[in-house]
């Protein structure tokens, strides 16, 4: 019989810390995780981009690298570098003069296009004032300064003139800073994520543990619950409850998602309930005297936290990308709040007028965040229960 | 002469496995042994000795990216190396000339072909044989390794054969294409007594009507002893004695093949303590025993004079008494049909206060489930345990809780009767909480310490996870946990049997110890009738639910009443 | 087996009774008052409570849902609260164009997932099969939007290669004009997952005992890959994608939005934005359905392709 030599014990969630340690990959992502979250904590608290609301640039102010009056853009793929498929797009758009007072291009067929040209000639002649997207001066931009004036408002975005003609990655259709913008976006989109995460799992795991340990009558009833929920496609559940609700919000999104997404977490916890219950060192707490409860939360759950973390791990992710298509689609987030489903739902229109910087920022950063917690996850799940390859 | 030389010839093995970017670990350390033509070569070894990796790496079957095998390492087979040969030249060889048989047959045969699909793949592609000509073969072979009807069988699918039909599909897949090497990895380990024997029998019928060559790896050395011609013993990676069997058997010289040889309970004697693998080897630390008088230290150790004796005496007070006890699962078939299954029917025993109670039986005589239903982890369809002037399955759930602590039990395998994320402590300090065993943690821990002491295991397991320790350890720490209740009857479900040979002579030496040192009764299960012999003193032979014979340990070995319990003493394997 | 059939049937009316109620529950209960959204702007008591009669939700609800369930035996939801177009013919028309897309769809997906699945297992372990796993997730970080956007813009919009949108009359003017662009880009979204999952269905069976077998009796490792392994994992595999066909019927709606293909799921999405409860109601109790009967059919063939399973 051997002596055991090492000095610490390891318990399985410090064994699979050591094993993430030496995953290159692994912490690779982690660090962009935490840097997102960081991001969120900082957004969420007020202390960064409080004021993404202020319209800061001139419409569609096209990003710093690009350049306000210059030709052909610089390297725009330079944004996104392990975005193999931006590369297509940034080939397609051919490079145009990108200037703040790019005006929609004329359409050779319109009867009114001489008459059009000569008005804008002689107002770009008559006065500066505010240029809004059709190139067309406003006539009362000089009232309407006046009266901000008199009213007190010093705001420079108010000021008309005072708007920045590029900004670093850009400006949307009412000049916001899309850097600004795309980091109050993560919040949203994260803080769903993570909340919905959070309540399906609970849920499901609570389910899933009564369920598989009691069986019987408690197993028939969530199980018919969950026959009901998984025949619908959750697609479709989750497009029926956001028609039916019809105040919007964020905690109506977390709330359908969380409502909708238990069904996963339930029928994986139920299985290892059902799988743990019948292992000798459950018989072996059932012969020590150990009661229902004590056996199902203090020798069992230990056994299945990690695939209840794992769970969640995954429903992150899932719910984030679902997040977003809602709020595309506009069942999502209300009006006011931008989330990165609201950036591409505008992306979606300035794209054929060749702005491509909300688009690239809400996809990119999108896509790191979910690469980067996807990859963790995997190597989490590895972590946790490695199988000989 | 051609005959002379090996047909198998390894020299200087050394073969490691990559468990990650850092760390191999060695498995083969440098083995150098020989398998003649036309003769039966038993590999014999514990788990990790390395046996079943030199076979596999005869048969270029472990993982390419995870193995690194020496450069300085031969492997010749008919003269060449197999080693330096491309893989496409390894896999004309393999199936043809040198064949396998694996241990588990359920799974070693692919599960959505039928059995004579796959026999037929590779008369096909080593013996370019036609459909129509490899299905005949087919049906030979069938035939020769016994399948009853195997013109029905051969379409049939391997889930629906038992355990020896599919091994000797397998066998009959392996000497299709009459190989002059046959291996046989443990094929019979995962199977029943008197069907392990039937697969012997044709193994060794098989290895004389073709003139092959056998290489058997097991576990069992007196398993082998009636068909093997030579020996290899192997332990940690390397080979530790080889030659003819009758020397080996005879005068083994090596001291860990003397503890193989002695540590298994033989059927015609019953020392007082089994002796152990550290009685016979200089290098294995001792642990002192409680009640024991083996020395600590160098070589063999005089073993108490006294042999032990067994059975119920007059004087015997009965302690628990069974009467008539069942038990029926319900399945269901067919529309709303049930369908009964008695696993358990009418058994009766009495054991006797400070003494043993041996069950045995095959798999699927219900004797696993009489324990079980005694502790009422299942629910009893019949019948009366008397103890204490209680009838213990007629108690309600609540009564019964406080007779719990009284009867307990250790299950078969020391890998899942512990709860991987406690540590020892907590499994220790666990029953003691639930039945308010002492006034605090800190007595009770006192305790917990006291009781690994008794075990022998060392005070630092406390704060140990279980997968830290080996399965006799492990088994250890069931019996202490079972301890801290201080029991009156402790069942143990096959608790040696999924250990080496070599661990099980320890914890069964505990055992004793610990019924001379308590006076604990025990209900022993076992399908292993040498152990069950050597630790009874009344015996209870089980057979589809139900008792065939009840006697006294020695009676019932010396004269058997029941066919069944001569045919189940009839395959002992015996010592040359 | 016919016992089995019937039996599963037996169980599946719980699941379809509760389906219903759900249903029910959201939208008749709270859902809200639909004569609200139906009578628009110009909304006055009387408008409003004749809306409520026509709808019938004056009634008391056990009425209600008994109305509900008549209508779904006798398949006929009454009119779209938008278009005014009878529901069930709404869904009898938007099948066709979905499973044109659908099927084509499934089918290239399923064989090409397969293949590149078998393919990546041949080098497991590999800096290959690393790579190849980072490019799956990777690819599937990227927002479904993202991949319809850019699609259609540079291969429909500046390329012109096909149709940015639209739908014809024929079959195969939308199989092979319309349709093709919707498919590719559905191609490209699903095929990391399916590698993934496939992947490790695929490696699950190659760690089997069976394999170490197949080797053993000399065969090539294309030979155990293609026949012995593949037979095995097919099982995983064709289970997976029946079980969620059904599922694909409503998941294909953002294509169909975006190309304007006038499917189940384009259907659902307007519906959702209009309002239009019928509509919805008819389609989640139909897609229910046919999920249930899908995973009986499902579990029926489960035993007609894995010997080991009994069915009773």
């Amino acid at each position: 019989m051997t002596a055991i030599v090492h000095n610490v014990s390891p318990g399985l969630w410090r064994l699979a810390w050591r094993r993430l340690r030496a995953d290159r990959v692994a912490m690779a992502s982690l660090a962009v995780v935490a840097a997102f979250l960081l991001m969120l904590v900082l957004s969420a608290s007020g202390l960064i981009v409080a004021d993404w609301e202020q319209e800061v640039g001139v419409n569609y102010a096209p990003p710093g690298f690009v350049g306000a009056a210059q030709p052909p853009p610089a390297e725009p793929a330079q944004a996104a570098p392990t975005q193999p498929m931006q590369a297509a797009p940034a080939q397609a758009v051919p490079p145009q003069p990108m200037q703040a007072t790019q005006a929609l291009p004329d359409n050779p067929f319109d009867p009114l296009a001489d008459d059009i040209r000569a008005l804008r000639a002689q107002l770009a002649a008559g006065g500066a004032g505010a240029i809004d997207m059709y190139g067309v001066t406003d006539p009362l931009a000089g009232d309407l300064a006046q009266l901000r004036g008199a009213r007190g408002d010093t705001s420079a975005a108010h000021a008309g003139a005072g708007r920045l003609a590029t900004l670093p990655f850009g400006a949307d259709k009412w000049g916001h800073d899309i850097i600004k913008k795309t980091i109050k976006g993560g919040e949203t989109s994260i803080v769903v994520g993570l909340v919905a995460a959070l309540l399906a799992v609970s849920l499901g795991s609570l389910f899933g543990a009564l369920s598989g340990y009691f069986g019987g009558v408690v197993d028939d009833l969530f199980n018919w619950f969950y026959s009901i929920f998984t025949a619908i496609p959750s697609v479709l559940m989750i497009l029926a409850v956001a028609a039916v609700l019809q105040q919007k919000g964020v905690a109506t999104i977390v709330l359908i998602l969380g409502l909708t997404g238990w069904t996963g977490p339930y029928r994986l916890i139920r299985a290892e309930y059902i799988k743990h219950k019948a292992r000798e060192y459950v018989l072996a707490a059932d012969a020590i005297g150990a009661s229902h409860w004590r056996k199902m939360f203090t020798h069992i759950f230990p056994n299945v936290s990690h695939v209840a973390l794992v769970q969640m791990s995954i429903l992150v992710v899932g719910f984030i990308k679902a997040e977003v298509i809602l709020s595309f689609l506009g069942f999502g987030v209300p009006v006011g709040v931008v989330s990165w489903g609201s950036m591409l739902n505008e992306a979606q229109n300035e794209l054929i007028l060749g702005r491509w910087w909300q688009l690239t920022a809400a996809a990119v950063a999108m896509a790191l965040l979910v690469t980067a917690f996807s990859l963790f996850t995997d190597a989490l799940r590895d972590a946790l229960d490695p199988k000989v390859k | 002469m051609m005959s002379d030389t090996p047909l198998l010839d390894i020299a200087d093995l050394r073969i490691a496995f990559r468990a990650d970017r850092h760390t191999t670990v060695e498995a083969v350390k440098g083995v150098s042994f020989q398998v003649p033509r036309n003769a039966t070569v038993a590999l014999v070894g514990e788990s990790g000795s390395g046996k079943s990796v030199s076979s596999l790496a005869v048969m270029g079957l472990l993982p390419p990216d995870a193995t690194v095998i020496d450069p300085a390492s031969r492997i010749r087979f008919d003269g060449r190396d197999l080693l330096a040969l491309s893989a496409a030249e390894r896999r004309a060889l393999c199936g043809k000339d040198i064949a396998m048989i694996f241990q588990e047959p359920m799974s070693s045969l692919n599960p959505v072909f039928t059995v004579g699909a796959q026999i037929v793949e590779v008369l096909r592609l080593h013996m370019g044989m036609s459909a129509a000509q490899a299905r005949r073969r087919a049906l030979e072979l069938l035939d020769e390794v016994g399948i009853p009807d195997p013109a029905v069988k051969i379409d049939a699918y391997p889930s629906q054969m038992s355990g020896g039909q599919q091994q000797r599909v397998m066998i009959a897949m392996a000497i299709a294409c009459e190989p002059k090497l046959l291996i046989a990895d443990e094929p019979t380990t995962a199977l029943d007594v008197t069907i392990q024997k039937q697969i012997m029998e044709l193994i060794a019928r098989l290895q004389k009507r073709h003139a092959m060559a056998v290489l058997f790896i097991t576990h069992d050395l007196g398993l082998v002893a009636e068909i093997a011609d030579h020996v290899i013993v192997m332990r940690h990676g390397e080979v530790r004695e080889a030659g003819p069997a009758q020397q080996v058997f005879g005068q083994p010289q090596d001291g860990y093949t003397k503890a193989l040889l002695h540590c298994r309970p033989s059927l015609d004697a019953r020392p007082w303590h089994l002796p152990v693998i550290a009685d016979y080897l200089a290098d294995v630390e001792h642990q002192r025993f409680a009640g024991g008088d083996i020395a600590e230290g160098q070589g063999v150790t005089p073993l108490h004079p006294l042999e032990r004796q067994r059975g119920y005496g007059p004087d015997d007070q009965p302690l628990l008494v069974v009467n008539k006890l069942s038990k029926t699962f319900h399945l269901r078939e067919g529309w709303f049909g049930k369908r009964e299954f008695q696993a358990v029917k009418d058994v009766s025993f009495t054991l006797a206060r400070g003494k043993t109670l041996g069950v045995v039986g095959e798999s699927g005589s219900g004797k696993t489930t009489v324990g079980l239903t005694l502790l009422r982890l299942h629910q009893a369809s019949g019948g009366s345990a008397m103890f204490d002037g209680r009838d213990l399955l007629a108690m309600t759930p609540r009564e019964f809780q406080a007779y719990k602590r009284r009867i307990q039990i250790i299950f078969q395998n020391p890998y899942a009767s512990l709860n991987p994320r406690f540590t020892v402590g907590q499994i220790l300090l666990e029953p003691m909480r639930i039945h308010r065993i002492g006034a605090d943690d800190r007595e009770r821990t006192a305790i917990a310490h006291e009781l690994l002491e008794k075990v022998g295991l060392p005070a630092a397991a406390f704060q140990r996870y279980p997968h830290e320790f080996s399965g006799g350890q492990r088994q250890r720490i069931a019996i202490a946990r079972c301890l801290t209740m201080k029991p009156e009857i402790l069942v143990c479900d096959e608790s040696v049997s999924a250990l080496d040979v070599s661990v099980q002579a320890q914890v069964l030496n505990l055992l004793q110890d610990l019924q001379d040192e308590f006076g604990l009764s025990y209900i022993f299960i076992s399908h292993d009738l040498s152990v069950v012999k050597y630790i009874a003193d009344q015996v209870m032979v089980m057979h589809r639910g139900e008792v065939v014979e009840l006697a006294d340990s020695d009676q019932l070995y010396r004269n058997p009443t029941h066919p069944y319990t001569r045919a189940l003493l009839a395959a002992i394997p015996r010592h040359g | 087996m016919i016992a089995y059939v019937v039996r599963r049937l037996w169980q599946m009316l719980p699941t379809m009774l509760g389906v219903v109620l759900l249903v029910f529950v959201l939208f008749n209960w709270v859902g809200g008052d639909p004569a609200f959204i139906l009578a628009g702007k110009m909304a006055n008591a009387e408008s409003i409570a004749n809306i409520r009669r026509q709808l019938g939700v004056d009634q008391p609800y056990y009425v209600q849902l008994w109305i509900f369930v008549k209508q779904i035996a006798s398949f006929d939801f009454g009119l779209s609260w938008a278009t005014g177009e009878p529901v069930s013919h709404i869904i009898a028309t938007r099948l066709g164009p979905s499973l044109t897309v659908l099927l084509p769809l499934t089918l290239l997906e399923t064989l090409l997932g397969i293949a590149l699945a078998l393919a990546v297992a041949f080098v497991r372990g590999s800096l290959t099969d690393r790579a190849v796993m980072i490019a799956c997730t990777v690819g599937m970080s990227v927002s479904i939007l993202v991949y319809i956007i850019v699609f259609q813009y540079g291969l429909a919009y500046k390329l012109g290669l096909f149709p940015v949108q639209g739908w014809g009359e024929s079959f195969w003017e939308n199989l092979l004009r319309y349709a093709t662009l919707p498919v590719l880009i559905g191609l490209a979204v699903s095929i990391a997952p399916t590698l993934r999952l496939y992947r490790s269905f695929v490696l699950d069976e190659v760690g089997q005992d069976y394999v170490r077998t197949a080797r053993a009796k000399g065969l090539g490792e294309r030979r155990v890959m293609w026949v012995h392994v593949l037979r095995n994992a097919a099982i995983p595999i064709i289970t997976h994608v029946m079980a969620n066909l059904p599922a694909l019927l409503i998941g294909a709606f953002l294509l169909e939005r975006f190309f304007g293909i006038p499917g189940i799921g384009r259907e659902v999405i307007l519906a959702v934005e209009r309002s239009d409860f019928p509509v919805i109601k008819a389609i989640t109790v139909y897609v229910a359905a046919a999920t249930m009967v899908f995973n009986l059919l499902t579990d029926l063939m489960y035993q007609a392709v894995d010997p080991r399973v009994q069915l009773t």
